[in-house]
């Protein structure tokens, strides 16, 4: 709960970059935002691998690198079985005493398609495994680095280029969002975390945490889309704030299955206020917006329920 | 100051900036020290005395804490020896004395087999490492508190233990304590911090709390800004 401190506080993290400046994503992106703050709560001691997606094509094209860590290109599929792959490699040479032990973060990361699609069961496999890793999804809720295509974690009412506006609705007709952290706290893994760049110290301390796991850890961040969202470069913040104001993304992190929310008493504001100003949820019917309102409403009431804040 | 010198950590032949410490070099060759009173952007201190290695110079061997010692050409570093483990224990032993919920020492302690304690003192937690004395000064800059008294009875505390003139609620100070002693909170618009309750702006347009009214006239005084530059918050603007 350090978060109404970052004036002078931010100056105090670590001021190493690890993810550096020079990569292609486009202007705004909170993704970006996102890994270079990952990268900065680990510091040097971290073995990466990557989904392909979105952060994969822009920080690595050929000869470039934004990396100043170890860090693999994995398959779309792939990255949490490369990362549980990576650990076990380690622990045997660990174990002949070829490396020294030096407690190296093992990390996969990977976008929404990467983790809640295409990467489901080899998340699912690693984590249930209980591999020692850490395992972070950067959540845009669509497949932004190809086009704008509709994924499980795309919200209620949206406007993607597969799922495009029709005469009825504007968008995202009947699926609501997959609660990816949800399914990650029943795999029973000691360590379940939602974060959000436009909440750096939160985000960094969480990251931490989850890295200290002995045990797979997994960390969900909704990073704002400017591209995707529609919405002008410079509110990617602003939204990333209302989207957990609004109680659409609540912050909350589960250690060894028990709820804690980051913000206890929070007065959440109308969903509307988060997707008025969207360009994919324009033209939303007040049908639509009602049963967005009432979803995340019963969401929030769950997660309050379920840590004993009501 | 672009000289380099070669020094070997752990065995391992390194070259580092001359002027830095062993801590840094270290830490850019992935070696881990532990430490507690150490931040980079603050002045080296060497107050938690966790980061001791053993170095050998002109063929003698002493005990130096990393985080103020600086290299030197051909300076031999140990980070893991007998010698500096028992030391180590040793410290977190009476660092634990001080504190002995903080979860930090606690995994220190772990990682160096030190079960308990054998000290028994009667203190409330802090460790004196004076992080929170040196953020306020170095990078706030307003010098709100500072260390009390002398030997067993120095604490950090705020002028006359009353309330502080010149804090300006910005809570850095509880943001870096490596064993969480400095009791922060915030509610209903309203910030606690040093016992003393700082009220906070609200933006005039959307309701939202946007910092210590304090902290926001620290701003314009260093700054130079009109009097209702924050009365609105950054996103209404």
């Amino acid at each position: 709960m350090m978060e109404p401190l970052n004036v002078y506080a931010s100056r105090l993290v670590n001021s190493k970059e690890f993810f550096v400046s020079g990569h292609k994503s486009c202007q705004g992106c909170a993704e970006a935002l996102a890994v270079r703050l990952v990268g900065k709560a680990l510091g040097e001691n971290v073995i990466v691998s990557c989904a392909t997606g979105c952060m994969e094509v822009v920080s690595s094209a050929f000869p470039h690198t934004s990396w100043d860590v170890p860090w693999f290109h994995t398959a779309f599929g792939n990255a949490a079985a490369v990362a549980s792959g990576t650990e076990a490699g380690i622990k045997a040479q660990v174990r002949k005493g070829r490396l020294p032990e030096k407690e190296t973060v093992i990390l996969g990361m990977a976008g929404d398609g990467g983790t809640t699609d295409i990467g489901f069961q080899a998340l699912s496999g690693a984590m249930e495994r209980g591999h020692n890793m850490m395992f972070v999804c950067y959540d845009n809720e669509a497949y932004m680095n190809t086009g704008i295509q509709r994924s499980s974690a795309t919200p209620l009412g949206a406007r993607t280029t597969t799922t495009p506006a029709g005469k009825i609705n504007p968008g995202e007709e009947f699926t609501i969002k997959k609660n990816m952290p949800e399914i990650m706290v029943s795999h029973n893994i000691p360590y379940v975390a939602t974060a959000c760049p436009s909440y750096p110290l939160d985000l960094i301390e969480k990251v931490q945490k989850a890295a200290k796991t002995k045990g797979p850890a997994y960390v969900h961040i909704l990073s704002v889309c400017p591209t995707g969202w529609r919405i002008p470069s410079e509110k990617a913040i602003w939204i990333g704030r209302l989207a957990i104001e609004t109680g659409v993304f609540p912050l909350f992190e589960v250690v060894n299955g028990r709820y804690k929310m980051t913000f206890k008493d929070l007065e959440l504001r109308p969903v509307e206020e988060y997707l008025k100003p969207q360009g994919r949820f324009r033209g939303l019917a007040p049908e639509m917006m009602e049963k967005f309102q009432e979803q995340v409403t019963d969401n929030y009431n769950d997660l309050l329920k379920k840590s004993g804040l009501k | 100051m672009s000289d380099k010198v070669n020094l070997t950590i752990d065995g391992r032949k390194l070259e580092a900036p001359a002027g830095s410490t062993i801590l840094q070099a270290a830490k850019d060759a992935n070696i881990y020290i532990p430490h507690l009173c150490h931040n980079d952007e603050l002045k080296p201190y060497g107050a938690c005395r966790l980061c001791v290695v053993e170095i050998t110079h002109r063929n003698r061997t002493r005990i130096v804490a990393s985080c103020i010692y600086e290299v030197a050409e051909g300076l031999e570093v140990q980070t893991v020896t007998e010698r500096v483990l028992n030391v180590r224990k040793l410290v977190i032993e009476l660092l634990l004395s001080r504190n002995k919920k903080s979860q930090v020492l606690q995994d220190i302690a772990q990682k160096l087999e030190v079960e308990k304690s054998r000290f028994e003192l009667d203190i409330k937690g802090c460790i004196l490492c004076g992080m929170c004395i040196r953020t306020c000064k170095e990078v706030v800059g307003v010098n709100a508190i500072g260390y009390k008294s002398r030997g067993f009875t120095r604490e950090v505390a705020t002028p006359f233990d009353e309330t502080p003139p010149d804090c300006i609620a910005c809570g850095s100070c509880a943001y870096v304590c490596p064993v969480d002693f400095i009791q922060y909170s915030e509610k209903n618009g309203v910030r606690t911090i040093w016992n003393t309750e700082f009220p906070m702006q609200k933006c005039t347009k959307c309701g939202r709390h946007i910092a210590p009214v304090k902290q926001l006239d620290h701003f314009k005084e260093t700054l130079n800004l009109p009097e209702d530059h924050f009365d609105i918050c950054l996103h209404c603007r």
